[in-house]
């Protein structure tokens, strides 16, 4: 693993991230309220809930993303083994440099294939041998075998579900140690979606995986953890054969059998 | 996973002052300096303007420079009342108002509303092109061809005469008003022109019931800011509309406009610090102001009227 | 099915009608600007072609019409306009690139893009004074073609501003997103991705920028170009004159021969104009058959 603590931080259990009575407002509103939650690293966890409820605004709070839009603050704490994400002196440069992100619309660079996968590390100050790292990265993402002799034609010439792929290795490359994803199929095919979740699956090994879904029998088919969240409130997180079985609470099961949302 | 001493200098930590930090602001710092610039620019025009105009009234009251009706500052005794330039580029304005106004507002409706776009595909480049020509090649053009016609018209047109001047001004101004009209009338949502339809309506009714109120605030500002070029138009007007300055209706007549006086008096070899160099100052405080008050009204109406739609 | 209007609503043939009319004036309006330009295209054509020789190119003006040229002309454009994209094309996109991508929503940036706004909208002789006091004067630089380009930089700095913004502002935001999620910083992201992005945008609207300023005559006038001018400049610390002004000095002429002069001039200044223009248009073309979103 990577060493990167400094001393005297001591992780929550076994989480890699987590929050504590986390509140993020645009101006007025509260999108997220008091949620606390911890995310166990090397496994996939879920976040699901109705339309508006706050989920990517939750994720983007771990990755610092929400400081690009106006009006935002956040109160309560956000950690990454154990460092508030939040602090003063953080630097938000190195904070996404180790959580990575994947969008709902892929999003590749109008670049080559080989400067979408490059580019990051590149300007990270990556000492070893890019072109060993694009391949790795790709390969890690299953997008190799399909793309290896065409590294330098534009990334956006793929089909969608490819280019999501792009975007998965281009956030591999970095080496994070967490990866976002904020409703990563959502604009694919249900070919190509089924493709990325048997990806998630193989990245697990290595990355810890928060997904935004609203897809609900994806988050029972990919993920280890569920959290549901309603309105801004964490109303329940689980193991999510539990939150999608035996919820504890009316209100997930309510959701979770599609009485609303 | 990859070597992490691969990625140098990542592993030091979230709090790590990255070498380039430095390098980031100084870059921002260079930037926002550009842009101050053009604080610094306004500022420095206005210093520049004031500066001079206060010597000048010093020298000469400010109520009978503003009210004044007769403009001879090289005569003995001068007189510097500047109502006669004002007067010469109210007449140069309004004829070019009446010309641009009909003629662009309408263009604007067809490009935006009737036009295919194969036609407005055409129509804006050519449009694009009038825009584009210098206002010398305009002044030219009011020398050799509208002044001829407006004499054979009008046998009593001297050969120097604001509407020569107006006519030019105001198809240089044309495509402005056209292409803002067409601007703002495009913004007006599909879905309102539907709703019209829907209701039976015709398209000239859409247009003119519909879209042209929807989009009233651009098109107000587009004739706003068209008024102030004109007011500021200097080649055209001083190749053909004179350098007689006098009060009068008629536009037949040689006039002189307040920015072809400036030109005249650059042109010629006045002192520099003596009150006729003076007055240049004081004639381009009054049109840097008169077109400020302008621009600022345009953006007030753009701001405060500004349609929401949905 | 009856309606209870009728089966065809009373007045929609006159509506029809005043339709139908309208659709003509508002055409007739349109075209009214293009038979215009045609009017002025052949009025210089067939006054200027006379004179459009290549003698006209390399002679200096001259009080005898047969002999006078624009080559001092000419080259003092050429001069005057190099010198002006060098100093509006750095300082215009950098104002651009911090007020779109750096600003935040205060009232001081508010501020400078009403400035913005106020100062394109200046009538050029304004700069014409600018110049005189603060480039001519108070700098020392004289007439010269350096005190020009600055000031002409200063004209068309507004302009350039607002159409990189455009173009800047053009560029989807995804891409921003997704360079900073890989932990860039605002200028690497600026720098690589943004920027190649705009750029078509941004060099589409410099060449307008520049070909606004080449056609400009009154600053240049305030700042003391000569209009009798029978050299090239050399240097920035020269003298000049540029076509516009030379074109207004033979159009003041009362004497007929010149106007054939002035029609020509006009001619080669329209001729750099379309130059430039159609790079403008290419670079627009060239963009948009590459970059696809």
């Amino acid at each position: 693993m990577v060493e990167n603590l400094q001393s005297g931080a001591v992780p929550v259990g076994d989480a890699i991230l987590s929050c504590r009575n986390l509140t993020v407002r645009y101006g007025a509103v509260a999108a997220v309220q008091e949620v606390t939650l911890d995310i166990p690293e090397h496994q996939i966890t879920a976040i699901i809930g109705p339309s508006g409820c706050g989920k990517s605004t939750l994720l983007r709070a771990f990755n610092r993303m929400n400081d690009f839009y106006l009006n935002v603050t956040t109160e309560g704490q956000a950690l990454y083994r154990g460092e508030d994400l939040y602090a003063a002196d953080v630097d938000p440069v190195e904070v996404r440099r180790r959580i990575g992100m994947v969008f709902q619309k892929p999003n590749p660079f109008p670049k080559s294939i080989f400067q979408n996968v490059a580019w990051a590390p590149a300007i990270s100050g990556y000492r070893g041998d890019l072109k060993a790292l694009v391949e790795t990265s790709l390969r890690k993402a299953a997008l190799w075998d399909e793309v290896k002799d065409k590294l330098g034609q534009s990334g956006l010439a793929l089909s969608g579900g490819q280019q999501q792929r792009l975007c998965i290795a281009r956030a591999i490359a970095l080496e994070p140690e967490v990866i976002l994803m904020d409703e990563p199929c959502s604009a694919l095919d249900p070919a190509s979606t089924a493709r990325i979740e048997d990806l998630f699956l193989e990245l697990k090994e290595r990355y810890t995986i928060v997904i935004v879904t609203h897809n609900m029998q994806q988050a029972a088919r990919v993920s280890d953890g569920t959290a549901f969240l309603s309105r801004g409130h964490l109303i329940e997180f689980g193991v999510t054969k539990t939150i999608f079985t035996r919820p504890a609470r009316r209100e997930t099961e309510d959701y979770v059998t599609g009485k609303f949302g | 996973m990859a070597s992490s001493s691969e990625f140098g200098l990542r592993l030091a930590g979230l709090r790590q002052k990255r070498k380039g930090r430095w390098t980031e602001r100084a870059i921002e710092v260079f930037l926002f300096l550009c842009a101050l610039l053009s604080v610094v620019t306004t500022a420095e025009i206005i210093w520049v303007l004031a500066r001079e105009t206060w010597s000048f009234f010093r020298q000469v009251p400010v109520f009978s420079f503003l009210f004044g009706t007769r403009w001879t500052p090289l005569f003995q005794p001068p007189s510097f009342g500047v109502l006669p330039l004002v007067c010469g580029t109210a007449l140069v304005v309004v004829g070019a108002a009446l010309v641009a106004i009909p003629l662009g507002l309408g263009s604007g409706i067809f490009l935006s509303e009737y036009a295919s776009d194969r036609l407005r595909g055409i129509l804006k480049p050519v449009l694009e092109v009038l825009a584009g020509i210098p206002t010398v090649v305009y002044g030219y053009f009011a020398l050799t061809f509208v002044t001829p016609l407006l004499v054979r018209l009008f046998p009593a047109t001297q050969v120097f005469n604001a509407a020569s001047g107006a006519v030019v001004v105001g198809v240089m101004i044309l495509p402005m008003i056209a292409s803002l009209c067409d601007d703002a009338l495009r913004a007006v949502p599909q879905s309102l022109r539907h709703a019209g339809y829907a209701l039976g309506a015709t398209r000239f009714e859409v247009a003119t019931h519909v879209v042209l109120p929807g989009a009233l605030s651009g098109v107000l500002a587009s004739f706003v800011l068209a008024l102030s070029r004109a007011i500021g138009e200097t080649m055209a007007v001083t190749l053909a509309a004179g350098a007689t300055p006098k009060l009068t209706l008629n536009p037949l007549e040689s006039i002189q406009t307040m920015t072809a006086y400036i030109v005249q008096v650059s042109l010629g070899d006045t002192p520099a610090g003596g009150i006729p160099y003076l007055t240049i100052y004081a004639v381009g405080m009054l049109l840097f102001v008169i077109t400020m008050g302008l621009n600022l009204l345009a953006n007030r109406i753009l701001r405060r009227f500004h349609e929401v739609y949905e | 099915m009856t309606s209870p209007v009728g089966p065809s609503s009373g007045n929609l043939p006159a509506r029809r009608r005043m339709g139908a009319v309208l659709h003509v004036i508002f055409l007739a309006a349109t075209l009214a600007g293009v038979v215009l330009l045609a009017i002025l295209l052949a009025d210089v054509l067939e006054h200027g072609i006379p004179w459009l020789r290549w003698s006209f190119l390399t002679s200096f003006p001259s009080r005898f019409p047969q002999q006078a040229g624009i080559k001092a002309a000419l080259w003092g454009t050429i001069w005057l306009i190099g010198l002006t994209a060098l100093f509006s094309i750095p300082v215009g996109l950098g104002a651009a690139i911090y007020l779109e991508e750096y600003a935040r929503r205060n009232w001081f940036n508010t501020l400078i893009e009403i400035n913005i706004a106020n100062l394109a909208g200046t009538p050029s002789i304004v700069y014409g004074m600018l110049g005189l006091s603060l480039f001519v004067r108070w700098m020392a630089l004289g007439r010269s073609v350096l005190a020009g380009a600055l000031t002409m930089s200063l004209l068309i700095l507004p302009v350039t501003i607002i159409a990189s913004r455009e173009s800047l502002r053009a560029v989807p935001d995804s891409l921003r997103q997704a360079a900073f999620a890989l932990g860039a910083t605002r200028w690497q992201t600026i720098r690589a991705h943004v920027l190649p992005a705009a750029l078509p945008g941004i060099l589409t609207g410099l060449i307008l920028a520049l070909s606004r300023a080449i056609g400009e005559t009154a600053p240049l006038i305030m700042i003391g170009a000569l209009t009798y001018v029978a050299f090239t400049p050399s240097g920035p610390m020269d003298a000049f004159t540029a076509l516009p002004i030379q074109i207004f000095n033979w159009a003041s002429r009362p004497q007929r021969e010149f106007y054939g002069l002035a029609a020509a001039g006009i001619l080669v200044l329209l001729g750099v104009l379309l130059t430039m223009n159609a790079a403008a248009i290419w670079i627009r073309y060239r963009s948009q058959r590459n970059v696809r979103w």
